[in-house]
């Protein structure tokens, strides 16, 4: 393979090899070169590993750290269905049988396919990077709010159902407390360690050293793994920049590759589906989307009927303010839909933040405020409660609308807040 | 007497103790400024013994906690002494400065909990929970930290090293920043933008492989994964709260004159088609799942955890600074990030509880008592919060 000349490109000899080898040497457990080449050729000897590889790379970073790997049957039954739902184009890949034995050809394409679709190195490296700063939870937490795999569906039995209800929404609330208050802990002793290192810190623009630089100082054997840790971290870095200036080579090699598939002629198979997973989250949005058109549709008509009443008598310099006020408003709800369009409020930051305790005074340069962020998430705060009051208050007057059917009973409300 | 003894025992320890750490200590530790001449080794040791006899009287009537800081002060002031008299110690002037001057406040403000042990002689050797405390242990392992503290202060105080008191004398090791300063580097190159060449042709290359793969597939899917449609119903979620937020805010606006009314007026119908166009999306995506086979769902987040599509978001982003300026300031950051996230969340489950709970409430035989006991919870979780309940009397009437 590495003895041919490629035309154009300008690919080297020897390039091919450099290239999978930045490769390996990035990814996370990655195979050996040598699986590489024998997945070419389809060696079935190559694909145990491949298959571990793509279990490593599609599994949620936390499960892939701290339990022990699955059953190599299992890692490839998730890898299918991780795949399936990505949206991998080859079906063929759903046939592999399950023991891992086979279809090492099939592996290597699907992580290329998986390379070429996003920032995968990247992603993968970011996962497992050294934090040497101390940060806060702060990012978006939409991903609390959406709903998790569904559950098998039980049938409701009254009182029985509705005091585990109960039980877990109160081992909820009760869960937010504790985590709440061990934050605020969290923080005063992140004060106190900031304000007694100050000064100490080689980048003057930091001043103070952060939990895992005090560690390493107070305790030398953890130093030393931390170190370790950044030292390989550093060598795969090197290899991802390598294979970026490499990664060429391997896409030309990869079309060779898919150019020695055999042809599929035959029909997908169809892979089972569960028909009550899917819809879910869809008809939650679709209710919600129709509530607010609704509510829309309310607002409107009078408002039309009202200004249609009244239209006439206004003079020709009133067609320019009508349009003028027509762009604005296209403007306006263009500038809204992008808002949601590309994922993400400007104000909230996305990013991990190290925390950098200065004087209020002396704070220039950039970097986040954080009165300004506390700022924000007020009127956040102020938000969202009158939004779950909103709801509360639906509820009830829903509740008072069905049991106000029911005469010969009085309902006592409890004392207000 | 304790402290007497513990101080003639000090200058052989420290004497001897002294060259373990000096190979240790590498460039960093800033050189003596001078040796000091007996004079001040005179005075320096009158100085001690007063502090001693000062801490003597306050140890009668202290508590076990300020006994501590007093001996830390107290071995501090002497191993300072006695440092001072060795060959050059280890950034002992430093420390003599700021014991000199901080012993008020290193006696009154410890922040030692109560271990018990005043005597001099004997450090708990398992104690290890005080932050950067140089133990007598230490003196055989190459540590950092010995060029904080001398060995010879570490017997007398189990807190003899606190980082109130020292953490601004410490000093990250030089190969430690070596390797950070180029980690941070190799980061920020890993997310600087490539050069056009080479990144146009590898992504023209990519291109053209994704493209081949689908058509080598033999699969005529219209490519929807189901990845992706939980994507986009996310960013649907999102558009129906912005335009909501929006519906309030102009609706809540009084119009001052006709532009800002015929302004209310355009924005509402914007909204409304806006909101149209989105359920029409939505219809679009339900026919997609309905219509053809997407594949299992996920066993657990896995593939949105780990991928997020079209790479929104940049994994490479080296950390913002986020500058605080008191503990308070931080806490209440903190703790305001975790009630809006807690507030997300519970409007969340309210939503799909109404959605749950309501016709449950409506499907049931009322007036039996099951039915009540249902409504009072249902009023509870969705109107209460589950925090408080309502009381139902039945009224009969009087016969």
């Amino acid at each position: 393979m590495g003895r041919r000349r490629r035309r154009g490109g300008g690919a080297r000899v020897g390039a091919l090899p450099e290239a999978i080898a930045a490769l390996s040497q990035t990814l996370p457990a990655g195979p050996s070169p040598e699986i590489f080449r024998r997945a070419k050729f389809d060696r079935p000897e190559a694909a145990p590993a491949l298959w571990q590889l793509l279990f490593r790379v599609l599994s949620p970073p936390a499960a892939a750290g701290t339990r022990a790997s699955p059953a190599l049957g299992a890692q490839v039954r998730l890898v299918k269905s991780a795949l399936c739902s990505q949206g991998y184009p080859r079906r063929v890949l759903a046939r592999l049988p399950e023991d891992g034995s086979q279809g090492s050809r099939e592996l290597l394409l699907a992580l290329a396919w998986l390379l070429a679709r996003g920032p995968l190195l990247e992603h993968l490296l970011a996962q497992t990077r050294v934090w040497l700063g101390d940060e806060i939870p702060l990012w978006q937490y939409e991903a609390l709010a959406s709903p998790g795999p569904p559950a098998p569906c039980q049938e409701a039995d009254g009182p029985v159902d509705i005091r585990h209800l109960q039980w877990l929404m109160g081992t909820l609330r009760f869960r937010w407390r504790d985590l709440i208050t061990s934050q605020q802990e969290l923080c005063a002793l992140l004060g106190k360690i900031h304000s007694y290192t100050r000064g100490c810190h080689s980048d003057r623009g930091l001043g103070h050293l952060s939990v895992a630089e005090t560690e390493l100082l107070r305790d030398p054997e953890g130093g030393r793994q931390l170190l370790q840790r950044l030292e390989s971290e550093n060598t795969r870095l090197e290899a991802a920049l390598q294979w970026r200036r490499r990664e060429l080579v391997f896409w030309q090699w990869m079309d060779t590759v898919l150019g020695s598939c055999p042809l599929q002629t035959s029909p997908a198979t169809f892979l089972p589906r569960d028909p009550a997973s899917g819809p879910g989250e869809l008809e939650l949005v679709a209710r919600e989307l129709r509530g607010l058109h609704g509510e829309l549709q309310g607002a409107v008509e009078p408002r039309r009927a009202a200004w249609e009443a009244k239209a006439g008598g206004w003079g020709p310099e009133w067609s320019a303010a009508q349009r003028a006020t027509q762009e604005a408003v296209g403007r306006d709800l263009a500038a809204l839909q992008r808002a949601w369009e590309q994922g993400g409020a400007p104000a909230q930051p996305h990013r991990p933040c190290r925390l950098v305790k200065r004087d209020a005074r002396a704070v220039e340069g950039p970097g986040l405020r954080a009165a300004e962020l506390t700022g924000a998430l007020r009127i956040r705060e102020s938000r969202l409660e009158t939004a779950l009051g909103q709801l509360q208050t639906r509820c009830r007057q829903e509740l008072a609308r069905l049991a106000g059917a029911e005469p010969g009973l009085i309902w006592i409300l409890p004392p207000g807040r | 007497m304790l402290p007497l003894d513990c101080s003639r025992r000090e200058p052989a320890e420290t004497l001897a103790a002294e060259p373990t750490p000096e190979p240790e200590t590498d460039e960093e530790v800033p050189p003596p400024a001078g040796t000091p001449s007996p004079q001040d080794l005179r005075e320096l040791e009158l100085l001690t013994q007063a502090l001693e006899k000062a801490v003597r009287v306050r140890k009668g009537v202290s508590k076990a906690g300020e006994r501590h800081g007093a001996l830390s002060l107290k071995s501090a002031a002497t191993s300072r002494a006695t440092t001072a008299s060795a060959p050059p110690g280890a950034s002992g002037q430093a420390g003599r400065r700021t014991s000199e001057t901080k012993p008020p406040r290193g006696v009154h403000q410890t922040t030692v909990p109560a271990r018990g042990l005043p005597e001099c002689r004997l450090p708990s050797v398992g104690d290890r929970t005080r932050m950067g405390r140089g133990a007598s242990t230490t003196k055989p392992r190459p540590s950092l930290r010995d060029q904080q503290i001398p060995p010879s202060a570490a017997p007398q105080a189990p807190e003899a090293f606190t980082l109130k008191e020292k953490g601004s004398l410490l000093k990250l090791p030089m190969a430690y920043r070596k390797v950070a300063s180029q980690n941070s580097r190799l980061w920020a190159q890993l997310s600087s933008p490539q050069t056009s060449d080479s990144k146009d042709a590898a992504s023209m290359a990519k291109t053209q492989f994704l493209q081949k793969m689908k058509t080598t597939s033999g699969w005529p899917g219209s490519g929807l994964a189901a990845a992706e449609v939980e994507v986009e119903a996310g960013l649907l979620r999102k558009a129906c709260s912005l335009m909501r937020q929006r519906m309030e805010e102009v609706l809540s606006a009084d119009p001052a004159d006709r532009i800002q009314e015929y302004y209310s007026l355009l924005t509402l119908e914007g909204l409304q088609a806006i909101t149209g166009q989105c359920l029409h999306r939505l219809q679009e995506l339900r026919a997609a799942v309905a219509g053809q086979q997407l594949g299992p769902w996920p066993e657990g987040r896995c593939c949105r955890a780990s991928l997020p599509c079209g790479g929104r978001t940049d994994p490479t982003w080296s950390p913002q600074l986020l500058f605080y300026s008191s503990p308070e300031e931080l806490q209440s950051l903190a703790v305001l990030g975790l009630r809006v996230a807690m507030l997300d969340q519970q409007i969340h489950l309210q939503k799909v509880l109404m959605a749950d709970l309501l016709p449950l409430v409506g499907a049931r035989e009322p007036p039996g008592p099951p039915w009540l006991a249902l409504c009072r919870a249902v009023h509870s979780l969705l109107c209460e919060g589950g925090e408080r309940f309502l009381t139902v009397l039945r009224d009969e009437p009087a016969d």
